[in-house]
């Protein structure tokens, strides 16, 4: 039977500026977890990554990418996407998010924009946001309660035990299919 | 509203085109909330359960500033929905219930219709429907569109009609019958009526039931042939297989299950009613004369080692053969087995040899429906020839049989036949049972003789507790020892008046009344009214021996068949699952699996094999005209190398004709023998005076046209044996074949058809150079173009044998001309010399090149043998699960095979090269006789 394959990407949008309203120093932990503010749209995001594919593929590019790409899910509160795309082009997405450094809203923020798992399921993207956004509930709990450094923390942006992992992803570039279901701890 | 929906929707439907509509909105319903047409609320439905909430930016943010407790709850709230899409999502499933449904209880249509669904899953199935506006048509409602449809409908109507008066004037009559006064009962009771066999004649089939009878015009239905018609592909309705409507094979993919049930896990079982019974009865003496004049002439069955078979207690299989002019012709396998005398009369002194022969002794003969005319003509013709005569008794719709084979057959036996009588001491043996997985384990050809219960009265069959079974040592010594001589009795299935009573079993109904009537979970008690069946179950081993599975055969009688087959079927098996139901392609793959020929298929040397062949033929033929002339196999261009051009004989044939130089069959020969007339597939048992009309009606040309491979004779394995190992030079007949077990020595799959070659025999000594040298010259290459074939071929094939060294002269042929490698750092200079070198040297490349499949097929492969090492045929191939190759079974000419192990010896003289029709690259196999 044809099936349409599809890969899902989990992207975090990273902050390292004070927003603006903000005064005196902030923890690291909301530093870079801001929520994004402004008019950020599942459109604008789309339009800002066609123009970047476009930019970096050319027309070709942009037209492979243009019909299957879609937001499945986006959360400025906690700066989190999640975009779906057909499986033979998703290098090309993951590629313009990495030359993506600021906001595709007018005069945007500059941010990263860091795809921290590829999957061929909804599923299990949406696992891993869970499982991330856990780590973060710890690492908030620990920062209320005064710990300098949290372990959750570590482990949401070190990787951990998924760093060997990752560089084998990079080094495995050919293999689609390996690559698919891959872990991304640092942008 | 559900009315309301389907009738606004079909009275759309009616209007329209043909395409499903959108479920209609109901404006005017009364009472009822009104809801969204189904389809965009289905769609809603998905697009909401695959949405997941998010929360804006300000909820992360306390007036605009980063805050831990508003991060904190942000993230919370974020786990929260992403959970929720997880569990919607998956509860938002898009596969419809008919879907979930195991494979075996798919039903067609199962979409439209939610009866066809499991119960447990109709209400929402119904529910589906409903909202996915599936449109339903109810068959009983859907207007006719044929004509014939149209009759019948209206037929149908009339009937209708009529039974409605019938009902009202049997009302009538019952309510006029209350007033009446009692003494008016009849008291006379009639029996029903025992079916007649007439002695030395056919048996007519049962009468069908008048609904079915117009369906039953040229065949008979097996007893279960209601059943099997609704899971297995039968035979064609104008085409049946020996006037039977035969179960070809399961509806259900079953290649591999079969293949499991049958050896490793489970049972197969097939209702083998098909098969012919025949009695013979009459003085002892005349019966030994009748089976020896059938070919039962080892001295180990009239011996003292065949006194267990002569007193009933072992069955005899094997071929039985009838005497032509000056040689003895396979008719086909046949059981036979003798039913016991009382205790008493074997008591009786040996000496008395005279009035041992004179007692009046039956014999039961079981055979293919394919060869049983001919056994039978030649039963009568046999017993007409003693005094004081025996007769034969055609008991072919009297005995029904089912047989079961695999690990589970003991067991699923064991709890459906549950002995009448429990003093019975084969019952007895027979319940000792437990615990067996193989019939084969049981002493060879065992018999077990005894009445049962109707199965009816236990059903469903309880799974047999292994508690019951007696120790493992116990087993063994049953098993051994076999105690089924003391106290025998004659076996109640000869018994025409047994097999009479139990063939009137109560109705279901009154089965159905008392079982309402007793306890719940009680088991029925054996009343009056339900007579003993009488069986005789027997196993068989396969004859290639070893580990392989045996099969019980059970025959009881015809009317009792059905109900025992219920039972079979819904047997719980200790190692899970039912057993599996078996057509005849299952059996004829078990048979392949276990490297057996089967019967008709694998015997050209029997008439009936031979009509087999005649029809595969035709069918063969019939399939590839069919096919578009581009994409069927044009055997006239077909490239065997070496410039040899065609298919040797018949492309879809067994082509022996060809191999062994007899006439084809285009035109009749009249100079044929006549003993050999009978072969005519639908004249299997009609009288003499129908076969010409139904050959009329049938439309049978070829009716006086005998096929010349009816000339051929089948060899047994032990006589060739016997010829191999003698010293004389007797030679086997030059129209003789042997069937064979081929099993290939690397790779390759053979089809029915496939060309099997002995190995091309090796060239003397003069003439025997490697084949690069005998290369066509370049100076003369119209003359080599027709070449021959290599002369070291043999060499070639033998090559082939893994971790066979010898011969390797000829592996460099191919590489020769290749440019040598070098390595890189040889320097230019080096390169030029060596290169000028190659250049001057001999061996220079043939011009122009040698055509595709000249020296070889595929660069390296070596040819098929000439036509004059063709030895034979293979009449069933396939990769064959058991072995994890390819194996196949077939027939090769006797002379030939034997001049070739006598040529070069038992071990090579085996192998040969099999090769498919219509493809010219051959395989390396190894033949065993079988």
């Amino acid at each position: 039977m044809v099936r349409l394959k599809d890969r899902y990407l989990l992207v975090n949008i990273v902050y390292a500026d004070i927003p603006p309203g903000q005064k005196g120093t902030v923890p690291d932990l909301l530093l870079y977890n801001q929520p994004t503010l402004g008019e950020l749209r599942p459109q604008t995001i789309l339009k800002g990554i066609r123009s970047q594919v476009n930019a970096l593929f050319g027309d070709c590019g942009s037209g492979s990418v243009e019909r299957s790409l879609q937001v499945k899910y986006l959360s400025t509160a906690t700066s989190t996407f999640i975009l779906r795309i057909s499986r033979a082009h998703y290098r090309l997405v993951w590629a313009a998010l990495t030359f993506m450094d600021r906001l595709p809203v007018k005069d945007g923020r500059p941010c990263i924009f860091r795809v921290v798992r590829v999957s061929g399921t909804i599923r299990k993207v949406e696992e891993e946001a869970i499982r991330r956004a856990k780590l973060l509930v710890l690492a908030a709990k620990d920062e209320m309660a005064g710990k300098a450094s949290s372990d959750a923390l570590n482990a949401l942006f070190r990787g951990g035990k998924d760093s060997a992992r990752n560089l084998a992803l990079v080094t495995d570039d050919h293999d689609d299919a390996e690559m698919g279901e891959g872990e991304v701890s640092d942008g | 509203m559900d009315n309301h929906n389907k009738q606004s929707a079909s009275g759309k439907a009616a209007a329209d085109s043909k395409k499903r509509k959108e479920a209609p909105l109901n404006q005017n319903q009364q009472g009822k909330e009104s809801r969204p047409p189904a389809r965009p609320q289905k769609r809603v439905k998905f697009q909401d359960a695959r949405n997941i909430r998010s929360q804006p930016s300000d909820a992360a943010l306390d007036d605009g500033k980063l805050d831990l407790q508003k991060f904190l709850s942000a993230r919370e709230f974020e786990i929260k929905a992403l959970e929720t899409s997880m569990r919607k999502c998956k509860s938002a499933n898009a596969t419809r219930v008919f879907q979930q449904v195991p494979r075996e209880m798919r039903r067609r249509t199962a979409s439209h219709n939610a009866k066809r669904v499991p119960k447990r899953l109709r209400d929402r199935a119904k529910r589906e429907m409903m909202e996915d506006n599936t449109p339903t048509v109810e068959a009983r409602k859907r207007r006719p569109r044929t004509t014939r449809a149209r009759i019948r409908a209206e037929n149908a109507k009339r009937l209708e009609k009529l039974a409605a008066r019938k009902r009202k004037r049997a009302l009538q009559n019952e309510a006029g019958g209350e007033n009446r006064d009692e003494p008016g009962k009849t008291t006379i009771q009639t029996r029903a009526p025992r079916p007649k066999i007439r002695r030395d004649t056919l048996n007519e089939p049962p009468k069908p039931k008048s609904k079915f009878k117009k369906r039953q015009i040229n065949k008979t239905w097996l007893p279960t042939h209601l059943w099997h018609a609704k899971r297995a592909t039968m035979t064609e309705s104008t085409k049946p297989l020996w006037r039977f409507a035969i179960p070809l094979t399961p509806t259900q993919k079953c290649y591999r299950p079969t293949h499991r049930a049958s050896g490793q896990k489970g049972t197969v079982f097939w209702d083998t009613s098909y098969m012919s019974t025949v009695r013979l009865y009459g003085a002892a003496g005349g019966i030994e004369q009748v089976l020896k004049a059938l070919g039962l002439v080892q001295e180990s069955l009239w011996g003292n080692r065949g006194r267990k078979w002569r007193s009933g207690t072992r069955t005899w299989s094997g071929m039985v053969s009838r005497q032509q002019r000056n040689s003895r012709r396979d008719i086909g396998p046949a059981t036979i087995l003798w039913n016991p005398t009382p205790t008493v009369e074997t008591a009786a002194p040996e000496s008395n040899t005279t009035e041992l022969k004179k007692t009046q002794r039956q014999i039961l003969i079981r055979t293919h429906p394919s060869c049983f005319l001919e056994l039978f003509d030649e039963l009568v013709k046999l017993a007409k020839l003693h005094t004081p005569q025996v007769h034969v008794e055609d008991l072919r719709f009297e005995i029904g049989s089912i047989e079961l084979t695999g690990p589970g057959s003991t067991e699923t036996l064991l709890a459906v036949l549950q002995p009448y009588y429990t003093e019975e001491r084969h019952g007895q043996v027979f319940s000792s049972l437990v615990g067996v997985t193989n019939p084969a384990s049981l002493p060879k050809d065992a018999v077990l003789g005894f009445s049962i219960k109707d199965p009816r009265l236990s059903y469903p069959p309880k799974r047999v507790d292994t508690a019951s079974k007696v120790s493992d040592s116990a087993l063994l010594d049953t098993l051994t020892q076999w105690p089924v001589e003391e106290q025998v009795k004659p076996y109640g299935l000869f018994d025409r008046d047994v097999r009479f009573k139990a063939s009137s079993l109560p109705p279901q109904k009154s089965i159905n009344r008392r079982k309402g009537a007793s306890t719940p979970g009680q088991e029925m008690q054996v009343t009056a009214a339900d007579p003993p069946i009488p069986v005789i179950a027997f196993t068989s081993r396969p004859a290639a021996g070893g580990q392989a599975q045996g099969t019980w055969t059970l025959l009881a009688p015809w009317k009792c068949i059905l109900p025992i087959w219920y039972s079979i079927v819904h047997y719980p098996l200790s190692t899970g699952g039912n057993p599996r139901l078996g057509g005849l392609n299952e059996q004829r793959q078990i048979a392949f699996e276990q490297g057996t020929p089967w019967f008709p298929g694998d015997f050209l040397g029997t008439n009936a094999g031979v009509v087999w062949e005649m029809e595969q033929r035709a069918q063969r033929k019939k399939a590839w005209d069919r096919r578009p002339r581009g994409k069927r196999i044009e055997w006239a261009s077909l490239d065997l190398g070496a410039g040899r051009k065609g298919e040797i004989g018949d492309g879809l044939a067994c082509d022996f004709e060809h191999l062994l130089g007899l006439p084809t069959d285009h035109l009749p020969n009249s100079c044929e023998d006549q003993s050999t007339s009978d072969v005519d597939p639908n004249a299997m048992d009609l009288h003499p005076g129908e076969e010409a009309e139904a050959a009329a009606k049938l439309g049978k040309v070829h009716k006086n046209t005998v096929p010349s491979l009816t000339t051929v004779e089948q060899m047994k394995k032990t006589e060739f044996q016997a010829l191999i190992s003698s010293v004389n030079s007797g030679r086997p007949p030059p129209r003789s074949i042997i069937s064979v077990n081929i099993t290939f020595v690397t790779r390759g799959v053979a089809n029915a058809c496939a060309r099997i070659y002995r190995l091309p025999s090796q060239p003397s000594a003069t003439t025997a150079v490697p084949s690069s040298e005998t290369e066509v010259p370049a100076t003369d290459p119209v003359a080599a173009g027709m070449g021959s074939l290599p002369a070291d071929l043999r060499d070639q094939w033998l090559q082939k044998i893994p971790g066979n060294k010898s011969g390797s002269r000829s592996t460099k042929v191919t590489t020769a001309h290749a440019a040598p490698h070098m390595s890189r750092d040889v320097g230019q200079g080096t390169r030029k010399q060596l290169m000028a070198k190659s250049l001057l040297s001999g061996d220079p490349l043939p011009y122009p090149r040698p055509t595709a499949n000249q020296t070889d097929i595929g660069g390296g492969h070596p040819l098929c043998p000439g036509e004059e090492d063709l030895i034979g045929f293979v009449t069933a191939g396939a990769y064959s699960l058991s072995e994890g190759k390819g194996t196949a079974v077939g027939a090769i000419s006797a002379e030939k095979a034997f001049d070739t192990v006598k040529e070069s010896g038992p071990k090579e003289g085996r192998l040969c090269i099999v090769r498919n029709a219509g493809e010219n690259v051959g395989w390396l196999a190894r033949w065993e006789l079988v």
